[in-house]
């Protein structure tokens, strides 16, 4: 069976998705300067907010494209580029992490320890200015190598339909894996754990790692229902192809869930004060309100939201429950990170508004450059046809 | 087989493409009271027959959310309200630790309860006495073969039409199923007298066994070895001493809790001159001294230590405390005396600690310096 | 080699298969009389089930002292056994639930003899709580009923927790498998003549009809048991891991340990899975049923698993470090260099080294070969667990407090008598229900399913 029998006449996204991305760019990147000139402090960490968002959704959208050439599956395949455009945000992740590199010193404690603090003093074979920054480019030009050489195999399918190029993607996805893995805990460890360096905890990465791939999977689900409600894929594509999607959502909110329990538990019950002192901190003032609302935002609404089997395939319930997901993991990055800077209680101001602007628009912008240089379906991918037909 | 109950018709098919036109053809005709029978669930039959969605779904929600629930408030109950206990310095409801008992109560409760419902009120079942069993069609299609059942009690039932109905769908093997005898008067077997009697034994020799293991068999051997140690109980005989006492008195030399050694016994003199008042004079030790002087020294040396109490009259008198004699005495030839005692006066060891004794002598000073104070005092 | 053509989908089964052949292929050994082979076997582990009981037997008359616990290490091969066989249990779940919620087909050929590898693999771990106790005969204090002491159990202990969860994982896995067997009880009582075995049939299956009214149910509340079943099996590892992670002893107290542990539980259970389904295919003649493409994937899965395994051991090591509490950076030094270091590197060797062996095709594919590495694999998580809990008491926190544990004879009979009590099991349940899930087999066979779908 060639895919030849698959019908796709490519579709321009309509230009106000243009405006709209630009204009989101625009506004938060004014905001994000203005934050800068006004409390450098406080929008570096928005930054470092910003920018492990935008990691989450970069890799993690790397991530599913590999994890569906490792496993097999068809469901997504007709899906696949979203993932793949999605993924080319990884270009512009430099954005937001060169601003921090250059301010490293203000930011992280453990660059200027304080001579009594032997604890810290010990951990500068690994937190020094030099290692990490050649960790941060290094994370990044491997993710770079893999999103470069698996797409760049998934776009020439398109013209040649050579079935090989499946094989070599999926051998790419096999090294890929285990690279991810480290890379993206590490990253956790770097930018998120460390603020606080004498806090420690091996269940980090994985932590992290459950919110991207949640992420990765909210805006993904988001731009498939919107595209696929407005005809830009293919004729015959059924809803039950969206039920994996919510379906995922469902597992992955769980899995954050357990992570984040195991995680608490662990350390409350152990009372050991050189661990819980970091949640401690996430109790004082008003974060305590915070911190029970990270319950109810990440897991309690996603999950009474997805639970019912038709509301994982229905497209209005996936993009809202995806909104919020979005909502949900800036929330969770910005409750590991602020509580840093700003002991007493949540600070909130225009300033936070910077960054999720500016990456909304970033995403919008990258995704709309790629689909007008790009088939938005994998018209040479031999699982297409498998994946249109898919049924429950 | 006349005079027996016509239960259905039935009709076989090969592929399961045919059963699902036929389950089609079937709903067309209008047909309410039919099944189909298979050997393993076709994709799409559900909705060519109609059938709305499984309710057990819900089943599930509501035995789920109560045991959530139920657990939740037992866990509250038993550890905030009838038996609360600090354990590792946790407050008395520690959420967090509850969550892994009432996940698994959850899970247990929701699976349990949503497959009695299904096997016994959706499914009606165990049932082994439908007409259906032991048929040539019940092998068939317990096998490799799809079928299709119109039951005689369908509104539009008619032999002949259902015959020429099974026909035009192509079924092969078109046959009548009758009711056996036994079947017919069949109930569900969950509420016979019989079953229920059953049961009500079973409880009974679950319960007299739980109780008989419980209190009586735990207490007879070898479930009771712990009862008999080989360790000495109060009152025993002791096997290992020869006057067959348990209880030993304490070694010679054996000092009290809060008694230090004292080296000076019947040398009150050596007291004298080698011990030293430890306690300074201060409002604490004085005012100590003159609680424990007012309890044990007053009723002999009365309340000034003028010898005048209430035990006077009696020989010999108690002396006066601001005799010549006692003023020169040191403070430790003072100790001596309270420690051993001296003539009718008995040892105060057991009734002032250490420090008792020398916050007495501090206050006796005291009333000493107030009988006998110079003129520079009154400054 | 022929290359894979992805514009098809891999048939579940090999080949075309009439729908009776495969019941009377799965239903052959029930109905047949055992063969010489069978009773060796059985002999075998009955042998080894007599060595069980006698020390166990030993055990209760004498005490614990029969075994090598002491202070400080007073938990060893005991709750090393329980971890192992609980971790068994969990393939079996796995592949029956979660592989069904991702809708792989290549799980009917296996599910029910990993189910029902689950359920003898939890009996046997579930005895190891109640033997390791000083007085097993009080064991119903565990559960929190009201009594004449007036106290309860300690909720708050994830020693009760495990009660919980293994009583619970027991009864829900107990009751899925059921389910599942339920229609396959209905065919074997349409086959059978012999009296006895229709009247038992014909109880056990409830009288099923293969209504398709009743399908629709029973499809849904399979749904809904796998969708039960995943959480419970995580939760039940997890539970597991908390036994140790919620202490303060170094080594033991990390974050990490809930998805580590129910990582290498799946890991260790997919081993052992292997291992006997190899053995089954083989002597049933149910090559076409548990094809290669089958085991090839249970092999991906140990590999991605072990890999998850590696990651935890990767991390623990880095964090140890990081965290600057010297205590802590011991622990990883001992393990590997101290006087337990032969157990740490057999357990590198065989849930590291050797599982790496599978990303290769031609490996993956090779029966004798993956069949080793299995054994391997099965031998190193046992280690694992015996690493953690041996080498972290053996050495904590006040070096005046340290010993060497050693396991005694007694230990090592109820070590290996463990495994021919759950073979034992095994071997019986072979004969006694089809090991392969006739209807769920049927269900997948090409042309098994109508072919317009869309309706």
């Amino acid at each position: 069976m060639i895919s030849s029998s698959v019908e796709y006449q490519k579709k321009e996204l309509p230009a106000k998705v243009q405006a709209i991305g630009l204009s989101l760019l625009i506004v938060g990147l004014l905001i994000v300067v203005l934050g800068y000139i006004v409390n450098p402090e406080r929008s570096a960490y928005n930054n470092i907010i910003g920018l492990t968002f935008l990691i989450s959704i970069a890799v993690g959208s790397l991530f599913f494209v590999a994890i569906e050439f490792l496993s097999g599956a068809v469901w997504s395949t007709p899906f696949r580029r979203v993932g793949e455009f999605l993924s080319s945000t990884v270009w512009v992740l430099p954005l937001l992490f060169i601003p921090l590199l250059l301010n490293v010193n203000t930011i992280f404690h453990w660059t200027h320890p304080a001579p009594s603090d032997k604890t810290l003093i010990d951990k500068a074979p690994y937190l020094n200015v030099s290692f990490f920054v050649v960790r941060v480019i290094g994370f990044w030009l491997i993710w770079l190598l893999f999103y470069y050489l698996m797409i760049r195999n998934s776009r020439k399918q398109d013209q040649t339909k050579d079935q090989y190029l499946t094989k070599k993607n999926i051998k790419l996805s096999a090294i890929f894996m285990p690279l991810f893995a480290l890379t993206i805990s590490f990253t956790a460890i770097d930018w998120l754990m460390s603020i606080e360096p004498h806090w420690f905890s091996t269940i980090f990465g994985v932590y992290y790692f459950s919110g991207t791939i949640l992420t990765a999977l909210a805006v993904g689900a988001i731009f498939i229902v919107l595209l696929n409600e407005r005809g830009f894929f293919v004729k015959g594509i059924h809803t039950d192809s969206y039920y994996s999607l919510g379906a995922l959502i469902f597992a992955f909110t769980n899995f954050w869930a357990y992570i984040a329990f195991s995680q608490f538990l662990l350390i409350w019950y152990a009372n050991l004060p050189e661990e819980t002192f970091w949640f401690l901190a996430r109790w004082e003032g008003n974060w305590k309100f915070f911190s029970v609302g990270l319950i109810v935002v990440h897991f309690l609404v996603p999950y009474v939201g997805l639970l019912s089997q038709p509301s994982k395939m229905n497209p209005k319930r996936l993009i809202y429950m995806s909104g919020w997901i979005l909502f949900a993991h800036y929330y969770d990055l910005y409750w590991l990170v602020m509580p840093n800077f700003f002991k007493e209680g949540i600070p909130f101001s225009w300033i936070e508004l910077g960054f999720p602007l500016l990456i909304a628009g970033l995403i919008i912008l990258v995704f709309y450059y790629q689909a007008k240089r790009n088939n938005l379906v994998p018209i040479g991918d031999p699982k297409l046809k498998r994946g249109i037909d898919f049924r429950l | 087989m006349s005079g027996k109950i016509l239960y259905s018709y039935t009709g076989i098919f090969d592929t399961p493409d045919e059963i699902i036109h036929a389950a089609e053809a079937a709903v067309k005709q209008g047909y309410t009271k039919y099944d189909v029978n298979t050997p393993y669930p076709l994709h799409g039959m559900n909705k060519v027959m109609k059938l709305p969605a499984s309710k057990l779904g819900y089943v599930a929600l509501i035995f789920g959310l109560s045991g959530t629930l139920g657990a939740l408030l037992s866990l509250w109950w038993v550890s905030a309200i009838d038996y609360p206990l600090v354990i590792g310095g946790k407050p008395f409801f520690s959420f967090p630790a509850y969550i892994p008992v009432i996940f698994e109560v959850t899970v247990l409760s929701a699976a349990i309860a949503t497959v009695l419902a299904m096997l016994f009120f959706f499914f009606k079942l165990p049932n082994n006495a439908h007409p259906l069993h032991a048929t040539d069609y019940m092998k068939k299609v317990s096998n490799d073969k799809y079928g299709i059942v119109i039951q005689a009690e369908d509104p539009r039932f008619d032999e002949i039409s259902v015959r020429k109905f099974l026909e035009s769908v192509h079924a092969k093997e078109i046959n009548a199923v009758y009711w056996a005898e036994d079947e017919i008067t069949h109930k569900h077997k969950i509420f016979e007298p019989k079953f229920l009697i059953f049961l009500l034994v079973v409880v009974i020799i679950t319960s007299g066994t739980t109780y008989f293991t419980l209190n009586k068999l735990m207490f007879m051997l070898p479930f009771n070895w712990m009862m008999e140690q080989q360790k000495q109980n109060p009152q025993q005989k002791s096997l290992v001493f020869d006057d067959g006492f348990g209880m030993r008195k304490p070694v010679e030399g054996t000092i009290a809790r809060g008694f230090l050694p004292y080296e000076f016994n019947g040398q009150p003199d050596l007291a004298g001159e080698k011990l030293i008042n430890p306690i300074p004079i201060s409002k604490e030790s004085l005012q100590l001294g003159q609680t424990k002087y007012d309890i044990y020294c007053s009723p002999c040396h009365g309340y000034q230590g003028e010898g005048n109490s209430r035990l006077r009259g009696q020989f010999p008198n108690p002396p006066s405390l601001h005799s010549e004699k006692v003023r020169t005495w040191s403070d430790g030839r003072i100790f001596a005396v309270l420690t051993d005692g001296q003539n009718i006066m008995p040892s105060y060891t057991t009734q002032l600690s250490v420090d008792e004794r020398w916050a007495v002598i501090n206050y006796v000073r005291a009333l000493q310096r107030a009988l006998n104070a110079k003129e520079s005092d009154l400054k | 080699m022929s290359t894979v053509d992805y514009t098809r989908e891999v048939s579940v089964l090999e080949g075309k298969h009439a729908l009776r052949e495969l019941d009377d292929l799965i239903a052959k050994p029930l109905e047949t009389k055992p063969d010489k082979k069978f009773y060796i076997a059985l002999a075998i582990t009955l042998s080894m089930t007599g060595l069980f009981v006698l020390g166990l037997v030993l055990t209760f008359y004498y005490g614990i002292g029969m075994w090598g616990n002491n202070v400080p290490v007073a938990w060893a091969f005991d709750i090393v056994n329980f971890v192992f066989w609980v971790g068994i249990g969990h393939a079996g779940t796995l592949i029956s639930a979660i592989l069904f919620l991702f809708r792989q087909k290549w799980r009917t050929g296996i599910a029910r003899f990993a189910e029902g590898m689950t359920v003898f693999a939890v009996m046997t771990a579930g005895l190891f709580p109640l033997i390791h106790v000083g007085r097993p005969w009080l064991a119903g204090y565990l559960f929190p009923y009201p009594n004449q002491h007036s106290v309860w159990v300690n909720f708050t202990s994830p020693l009760l927790w495990d009660v919980f969860a293994v009583s619970t994982y027991l009864t829900v896995s107990l009751i899925f498998w059921y389910v599942g067997l339920i229609p396959d009880l209905a065919t074997l009582r349409e086959r059978t003549n012999h009296k006895i075995k229709k009247v038992i049939y014909s109880v056990f299956s409830l009288g099923w009809r293969f209504s398709n009214r009743h399908w629709q149910h029973y499809e849904m509340v399979y749904l809904i048991l796998a969708g039960f079943a995943t959480p419970l099996v995580l939760s039940v590892h997890t539970i597991v891991s908390f036994d140790f992670a919620v202490s303060v002893i170094p080594g033991w107290h990390t974050t990490i340990f809930p998805p580590y542990f129910v990582a290498g539980a799946v890991f260790s259970g997919f081993a052992m899975v292997q291992n006997v389904l190899i053995i089954v295919r083989k002597i049933f003649n149910y090559e076409h049923i548990i094809t290669v493409d089958t085991l090839e994937k249970m092999n991906k899965i140990m590999l991605v698993t072990g890999s998850m395994v590696g990651y935890a051991y990767a991390m623990e090591f880095f964090i140890s470090w990081y965290s600057g509490v010297e205590a802590e950076r011991f622990v990883f030094l001992n393990r590997a260099l101290g006087p337990y270091a032969w157990a740490y590197w057999i357990m590198v060797i065989c849930n590291v080294v050797s599982p790496q062996l599978f990303w290769f095709k031609k490996i993956r594919r090779a029966i004798p070969v993956m069949f080793v590495i299995a054994i391997f694999v099965n031998i190193g998580m046992w280690f694992e667990r015996f690493v953690i809990i041996v080498t972290s008491l053996s050495r904590d926190f006040l070096p005046s407090s340290w010993a060497y544990y050693t396991p005694t004879l007694v230990d090592g009979m109820i070590l290996i008598g463990s495994f021919g009590f759950f073979f034992t099991w095994i071997l019986l349940f072979t004969k006694a229900l089809p090991v392969v899930s006739m209807a769920e087999v049927k269900a997948v066979v090409d042309g098994a399913q109508p072919s317009h779908k869309d309706h």
